[in-house]
């Protein structure tokens, strides 16, 4: 019993971190059909913003010195910030580009990202401890559980209820929504190209800070590369939930999650280094058997 | 005094000319078909208007205000709405949620209300799936859905690209009666792009004929049913035949 309640903790929070990070790329693909793949970066990007720039081994904390109530905002503006300064420096310019030169623009884009970080910080992974104290187990249901795996999967449905509200509720969402479909005749009908857009990065700029804030509380380091693998496995989700489609990102982010956890823990020992080629054996028949996603309609038409 | 001016444009996508040398004048409250066969260029003229496709020649001017090189979130703006051939509803929004994507532009929210109001009094059926998704309409609700709309940007002039594709005739009928209605309550300005000039006479106006991305006749509607001209641009030279499909 203990142990199930433990497993369906690790899965809803790893579930959790992987449909945020899939919801970020989505919202953008979405409105530009643009795979954004330096969005890894921004996560990267946001969690190094907690230290004081400097290649020495030992962190030292800068913005993650302050108060959580300041430093929360704080890191999703950032994160909002450079998702929207790399449309306007970037992506703007490249609108009514092929899409595959936009997709090519987003790895270099991430890769001068990366390389600036490296040059800043330097290549080692850092030891960074933020919050320290939600490592502290509770129990429930008979299983011990970190407070911050509460805290994951609580700020998850608050991100994605949240975003669904904006989506419905809002103008802005209502034009989202609409561009999505069809960008040209929302603009017909007056909705901004620019303001949609710019919408679009700032939110999944935000959600990416959220992902950075949990994964260096709940890893202890802040590593270059920490965006790139969770980056790879949001695209999978996003992908296997039908690319464009934001209740498919979330339901598939949250699929992988608990596929991997559940595999993690029944795969026989031997095997569990192997998880990941399992994992993905598994995403390749599921996109063999529906090509256009997992939570597509079969009736819809197909996005790309 | 014109309303809308267009002064010699043309239209292209990569070397492919789709308008050429393309002059036309609409005066407030007129209606104008555009017809002609397949492939002539009236969608792309009526792109070109609206600013979703990009002109390589010429300007057009709406009241004095050059809508050249403007994006066509500008044009809506400047009081133009369109209704696209295929009538592009968003299918996964609601039907009320489609009529509030073009009220953005707008500053005078209880009008918004009462034009939904309005449409939805016009277009019963409309008001009764209001929350349904719009993608579930017949084409004949999604037509009106997608006429009702246009006019939700409070425009000036509406284009309409081949409303009666795809109905029955009996619908077509219901359509045109919408759009004569509104023009009349509203001095509305209508561009119509309309294959039948059958139907094009029987409704009124002002008809232009395009062949080959160029105007090639134009006159009353009514007189133009007959007209040589109008056989030779679908038939080529010979006009023993004449369109009677509406
Ligand atoms: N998006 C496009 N890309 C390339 N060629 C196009 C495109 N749209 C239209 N054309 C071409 O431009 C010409 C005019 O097309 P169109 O304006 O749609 O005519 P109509 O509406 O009168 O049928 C045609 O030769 C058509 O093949
Ligand atoms: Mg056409």
């Amino acid at each position: 019993m203990s142990n199930l309640a433990q497993l369906f903790f690790d899965a809803a929070s790893l579930g959790g971190l992987y449909a945020m990070a899939a919801l970020g790329i989505a919202l953008i693909f979405g409105v530009m059909k643009l795979v954004n793949f330096a969005h890894g970066e921004y996560i990267a990007f946001c969690v190094f913003a907690l230290i004081v720039p400097s290649t020495d081994a030992v962190a030292v904390m800068f913005l993650g010195k302050a108060p959580a109530l300041i430093l929360i905002p704080v890191i999703l503006g950032l994160g909002a910030a450079i998702a929207v300064a790399s449309e306007y420096v970037v992506f703007r310019h490249l609108r009514k580009a092929d899409p595959v030169a936009m997709m090519i623009a987003s790895f270099a884009l991430g890769f001068v990202i990366r390389n600036a970080l490296l040059a800043t910080y330097g290549g080692r992974p850092k030891a960074v401890s933020l919050w320290p104290g939600l490592n502290t187990p509770v129990d429930i249901a008979g299983a011990s559980v970190p407070l911050l795996q509460l805290i994951v999967i609580l700020s998850t449905l608050l991100v994605v209820t949240g975003l669904a509200l904006l989506l419905k509720k809002s103008r802005i969402g209502l034009e989202m929504r609409a561009a999505a479909e069809n960008f040209t005749m929302a603009r017909l009908l007056g909705v901004r190209a620019n303001r949609v857009i710019t919408g679009a990065f700032a939110l999944s700029g935000a959600l990416a800070a959220a992902v950075a804030l949990i994964m260096v509380t709940q890893t202890g380091v802040a590593d270059v590369r920490m965006g790139g693998q969770i980056m790879l496995v949001a695209f999978i989700a996003t992908v296997l939930g039908g690319l464009g489609s934001l209740p498919g990102a979330v339901a598939a982010g949250f699929l992988v999650g608990i596929v991997s956890v559940v595999l993690q823990a029944w795969l026989p020992l031997e095997a569990r280094p192997f998880r990941d080629a399992f994992l993905y054996t598994l995403v390749i028949v599921c996109l063999l058997v529906r090509p256009q996603g997992l939570f597509v309609p079969a009736s819809a038409k197909p996005r790309v | 005094m014109s309303k809308l001016g267009v002064f010699d444009i043309a239209v292209r996508y990569g070397k492919v000319p789709a308008v050429n040398d393309l002059t036309l004048h609409v005066d407030e409250g007129e209606r104008v078909f555009v017809s002609g066969p397949n492939g002539a260029g009236k969608s792309s003229l009526l792109k070109a208007i609206s600013g979703a496709a990009a002109t390589s020649h010429g300007r057009i001017e709406l009241d004095g205000d050059l809508l050249t090189g403007r994006p066509p979130e500008a044009i809506a703006r400047l009081g133009i709405s369109m209704v696209p051939e295929g009538r592009d509803i968003f299918g996964s929004l609601t039907v009320e949620e489609n009529l509030r994507v073009g009220t953005g532009l707008r500053r005078d929210a209880e009008a918004v209300e009462e034009d939904i109001a309005e449409i939805y009094a016009n277009f019963p059926i409309l008001g009764e799936r209001r929350a349904a998704a719009a993608g579930a309409l017949s084409g004949g609700q999604q037509q009106m859905l997608a006429i009702g709309r246009a006019l939700m940007t409070n425009p000036k002039l509406i284009m309409v690209d081949e409303p009666s594709l795809g109905l029955a005739p009996k619908i077509v009928d219901q359509v045109y009666d919408t759009l004569c209605t509104l023009q009349e309550d509203r001095g509305l300005t209508l561009l119509i792009v309309e294959q039948s000039s059958l139907r094009a006479a029987r409704v009124g106006g002002r008809m232009v004929l395009m062949r080959g991305g160029r105007i090639v006749g134009e006159g009353n509607a009514a007189d133009m049913v007959d007209r040589d001209a109008l056989a030779a641009a679908y038939f080529g030279q010979s006009p023993e035949k004449t369109e009677t499909a509406t």
